[in-house]
């Protein structure tokens, strides 16, 4: 063998070179903006969306009937003409879409477009977190949604027991849930049911499991209605398109904040073009959902003659490299094209936020959205103190907070003392919420003392909250039968690896203020979010971003069997306090009736202990005009000019 | 050899499945489901309506489910990137890995090997220890200071390199070079000890008392054996670097496999785990089998023994 001998280097030498010539030939040329996304995008579908990254290219390629103002982020005009129409009782909103709104390919924006938009936002498995928000303000949309679910509920369990599957407790419970469920229990033994809890979900599930009847023939019968229903259905809801211009809007009752809503991503529009990548027979699964191919939010997708994804914003997405690069080409069919300076934009993605910022200190990138890089107290002080100008901190519309099980009088082993208000008090009380900000953290965080970040909204005011207050929370200890922490249980606190150094301080000041003996428990997020749901904790890590500028965003998460209400916290007060907001017209009423509800979470109940809320800090370059730091991270790109 | 190869390769497709069934199972014990990927909570109607859709209630019929679209190169969706199935995000990310892995591995052949000659043939000189020791620096030092020392060396003090990030020729060098030091150590170790080796052996002497060149001894006779220990090394080391490093495609922003392999287990994204892992497998497995080949054919005595 002749290996190793000159010419075999120079051959390897050879073949290097070329793949480097590869490389050279697939050059990109840089888009006039550049910015850094760093974990990318999740999804393009807005109705699937939940990371505030995701929205910010959402809202650039999309229009809404509303958008955002630049710098204050308040509702201006979208697609439609603004203000719209309001009725007198401000239950009817009357949108009348732009005659020059126009999609990517050319096609005029219709009322419909809206509407299959919002549907999609509506329909269970394709709109994910922000159904809430339909079916808490647009009339009709929560018997719809709920029409929907309980199918699907009943309709998975039936296609598991006609494929002769065993069904456990929680499908037994969907489907009892079901009307169909009146021509099934007639079949079953003669008891107890009518309404269900766990154990005799697992019961029933068992009955089911082992019953004759025949599950094919139940399932298709209500599968066929549910078809034959569903679009009579979605017609009660309230949306109408009373011509190709004019889309109407009935809501459930006055929303102030409507205007802004409309303006989030979940009320964008889609091109009927996506009808022609609908999954499934009859339009629906065989478990009852709704699915498009998920290649829809692809530019270059062309199944059964699928056009590529069209938008109706200021910008279209003309090429999305997957976790590398999105690059967003200005929209030639915009009413604002002729005014739009940055002509291409590039969402470029580095993992590591600490080569963005390096990326962005070398000019490859003019603007970072975040720097979440692990010296951020370094970056706070310097955008603090005015060094670097061109570091921004947003104060954002967020919360972050540690939750208390309310509801469960046992975890795992022991008792939960946190049912008790005054231990959760107590609690709050002993904690030194400036340490954590100014000592721990250092990242230029506001301390929290309420829910909702204050001055976030016009007209509403705030509690005070509570200051700390050992001795006070020492006589609450001891007036809830635990003078000097003594037969208190350990306490569990359960967190996420970020929140390794705040929970650890916690964990002192409990110690040292309380004689509390607590049990740090760090998990992985998905074990956590398991975990959390299902009540397995006594305190818990939690934050809370607003969605739309309105105290409900923030409040509603403590109603009683709201789904992301993981305390468990119910509080009869409080719910009234709320619904009595929802039924209140008057401006200056209905805030006061959500600052009273605020006070009851932030100054007597304590479901939560609120620490602070973020800044964020953000970096544009001297050099680019027309991006404004704001509480929401709302970044629109047709107004930003870059002049390098 | 037919056989050799035969039983070689019924070797690679047990443990293929083996991989598979073992991930599989782990993939179904992990608490935690992967629809919801923000803080809030799902309805559990939805939620099960979720899970049927992909038969992910049903262990059985999912493990046959995905066994079969993995056959076809089809692994479902993805429940982190709603928008990309695993196929999609294996095929943009592998090319990029690939590229890296396989220039790592050249390089760090073409450098480490030469190196352990060299360092052989000159024992216990000053150039023998130097190259020791910057073999045991390379072998000790993890990839992410390498890696950083690099970034700060060649884009901020003296910018001649892009930061991160893909697709252009400048983007290459950093993440190669890092990715192939560790390899450089070992592969000029392995060399190092096995030319040792081979050049106290009787045949070297007779090569040299015939007369033949001492570069001759050196380059052919002897390297041709101690090549070998390096050729088993290779092939896995391959497979890693051509899977992607996670650390260095983290340093350097580039968006190859190493991510999908921490970031799809954290996401509990079942569907990406199991292609990452099963790529791997797949790479890692074939590229033991070239090697298998190959050693046979350097050294036929390796036959003999089955």
């Amino acid at each position: 063998m002749t290996a190793f001998r000159p010419f075999t280097w120079v051959g390897s030498t050879l073949a290097i070179a070329l793949v480097f010539a590869f490389f050279t030939s697939t050059q990109e040329t840089p888009a006039d903006f550049r910015y850094v996304n760093s974990s990318g995008v999740h999804t393009l579908d807005p109705a699937r969306m939940s990371w505030s990254q995701d929205f910010r290219v959402a809202l650039n390629i999309w229009e809404g009937l509303t958008t955002s103002d630049p710098r204050t982020t308040q509702a201006q005009a979208g697609a439609a003409m603004f203000p719209p129409q309001l009725s007198s009782d401000q239950l009817t909103y009357t949108f009348t879409i732009r005659e020059d709104a126009r999609w990517s390919n050319g096609d005029p924006v219709l009322a419909s477009d809206y509407i299959r938009g919002w549907r999609r936002g509506m329909e269970p498995g394709t709109g994910t977190d922000y159904t809430f928000l339909f079916t808490d303000n647009v009339a009709g949309a929560s018997e719809y949604v709920h029409w929907r679910q309980r199918a699907t509920g009943a309709l998975t369990a039936m296609d598991r027991l006609r494929h002769g599957w065993d069904i456990d407790e929680q499908a037994a419970l969907s489907l009892s849930r079901h009307p169909i469920f009146h021509d099934i229990q007639p079949h079953l033994p003669p008891s107890f049911f009518t309404d269900f809890d766990r154990d005799q979900g697992v019961a029933l599930a068992k009955q089911l499991s082992a019953s004759t009847l025949d599950w094919g023939d139940l399932y298709q019968r209500t599968f066929d209605q549910h078809v034959a229903k569903m679009d009579q259905r979605f017609s009660t809801v309230g949306l109408e398109a009373a011509d190709d211009k004019t889309l109407v809007v009935r809501l459930l009752r006055p929303c102030p904040y409507f205007l802004d809503l409309t303006s989030f991503p979940s009320f964008l529009p889609c091109h009927a073009s996506v009808e022609l990548l609908r999954e499934s027979v009859a339009g629906l699964t065989p478990e009852g959902l709704v699915v498009y191919d998920p290649q829809w939010t692809k530019p270059g997708c062309r199944k059964n003659g699928y056009p590529g994804l069209i938008t109706n914003g200021p910008y279209y997405v003309s090429d999305w490299k997957f976790k590398r690069r999105l690059r967003m080409s200005a929209n030639p069919f915009h009413r604002a094209f002729d005014t739009i300076s940055s002509r291409t934009i590039d969402m470029l993605v580095y993992e590591n936020t600490s080569v963005a910022l390096m990326a962005y200190e070398a000019g490859e990138v003019d603007f970072l959205p975040g720097m979440d890089v692990p010296y951020d107290h370094e970056i706070a002080k310097l955008a603090q103190t005015g060094q670097r100008p061109d570091f921004h901190i947003c104060k954002t519309f967020a919360t972050y907070f540690m939750s208390f099980n309310c509801i469960d009088k046992r975890i795992e082993d022991r008792p939960n003392p946190f049912i008790d208000a005054r231990v959760r008090r107590a609690f709050a009380l002993a904690v030194d919420k400036n340490a954590i900000v100014n000592a721990v953290l250092q990242r230029g965080d506001l301390v929290a003392h309420t829910f909702i970040p204050p001055d976030a909204l016009q007209g509403y005011h705030s509690s005070s909250g509570i200051q700390m207050d050992v001795a006070k929370a020492k006589q609450l200890l001891d007036e809830a039968g635990y003078p000097d922490g003594n037969n208190l249980p350990a306490v569990t606190l359960l967190y996420v690896p970020s929140d390794e150094r705040v929970c650890q301080a916690l964990a002192r000041m409990w110690e040292t203020n309380l004689g509390a003996t607590v049990e740090l428990r760090c998990q992985e997020t998905k074990s956590f979010a398991e975990d959390k749901a299902n009540h397995r904790f006594m305190i818990a890590r939690g934050n809370w971003y607003g969605d739309y500028y309105d105290p409900t965003t923030f409040l509603d998460c403590f109603n009683t069997g709201n789904g992301n209400n993981d305390s468990g916290y119910s509080n009869e007060a409080y719910d009234k306090l709320l619904n009595r907001a929802r039924n209140t017209a008057n401006t200056t009423q209905r805030l006061s009736l959500l600052a009273q509800a605020e006070r009851i979470i932030v100054e007597k109940d304590f479901p939560i202990i609120p620490l602070l809320h973020y800044s964020s800090p953000i970096a544009i370059k001297p050099y680019v005009s027309g991006l404004y730091p704001n509480p929401r991270l709302r970044f629109p790109f047709r107004y930003v000019s870059v002049d390098r | 050899m037919i056989r050799h190869l035969t039983r070689r390769l019924t070797w690679a497709m047990v443990t293929l499945i083996a991989v598979y069934v073992i991930t599989f199972f782990m993939v179904v014990m992990v608490p935690g489901q992967p629809f919801q990927q923000s803080d809030r909570n799902m309805p559990i109607e939805v939620e099960r309506a979720l899970r049927a859709q992909y038969s992910m209630d049903n262990n059985w019929l999912y493990f046959w489910e995905f066994l079969g679209g993995a056959v076809k190169l089809d692994f479902g969706p993805s429940f982190t990137y709603n928008d990309w199935t695993c196929t999609q995000i294996v095929a943009h990310a592998l090319p990029i890995s690939a590229t890296i892995g396989i220039l790592a591995i050249l390089f760090a052949v073409l450098v480490g090997v030469p190196l352990g000659v060299i360092s052989a043939s000159r024992r216990n000189t000053w150039l023998d220890v130097s190259i020791v020791s910057g073999v045991l620096i390379g072998i000790s030092l993890p990839t992410f200071v390498t890696g950083a020392a690099l970034l700060a060396v060649f884009t901020v003090a003296w910018p001649i390199l892009p930061i991160g990030g893909w697709g252009t020729l400048q983007h290459l060098p950093l993440p190669v070079i890092t990715l192939s030091l560790p390899f450089i150590a070992y592969i000029c170790r392995l060399t190092r000890m096995a030319m040792l080796d081979a050049l106290s052996s009787d045949y070297i002497r007779t090569a040299i008392a015939k007369g033949v060149s001492p570069h001759d001894v050196l380059w052919t006779h002897a390297l041709k054996v101690a090549f070998l220990p390096v050729l088993s090394y290779v092939g896995p080391a391959t497979a890693q670097a051509v899977t992607g490093s996670f650390v260095v495609e983290k340093v350097f922003g580039v968006p190859g496999m190493g991510q999908h392999f921490v970031n799809a287990a954290l996401n509990a994204d079942a569907g990406l785990i199991m292609s990452t892992v099963l790529v791997f497998s797949v790479s890692l497995i074939s590229l033991n089998f070239v090697i298998d080949v190959l050693y046979a054919w350097l050294d036929p005595r390796i036959i003999m023994a089955y």
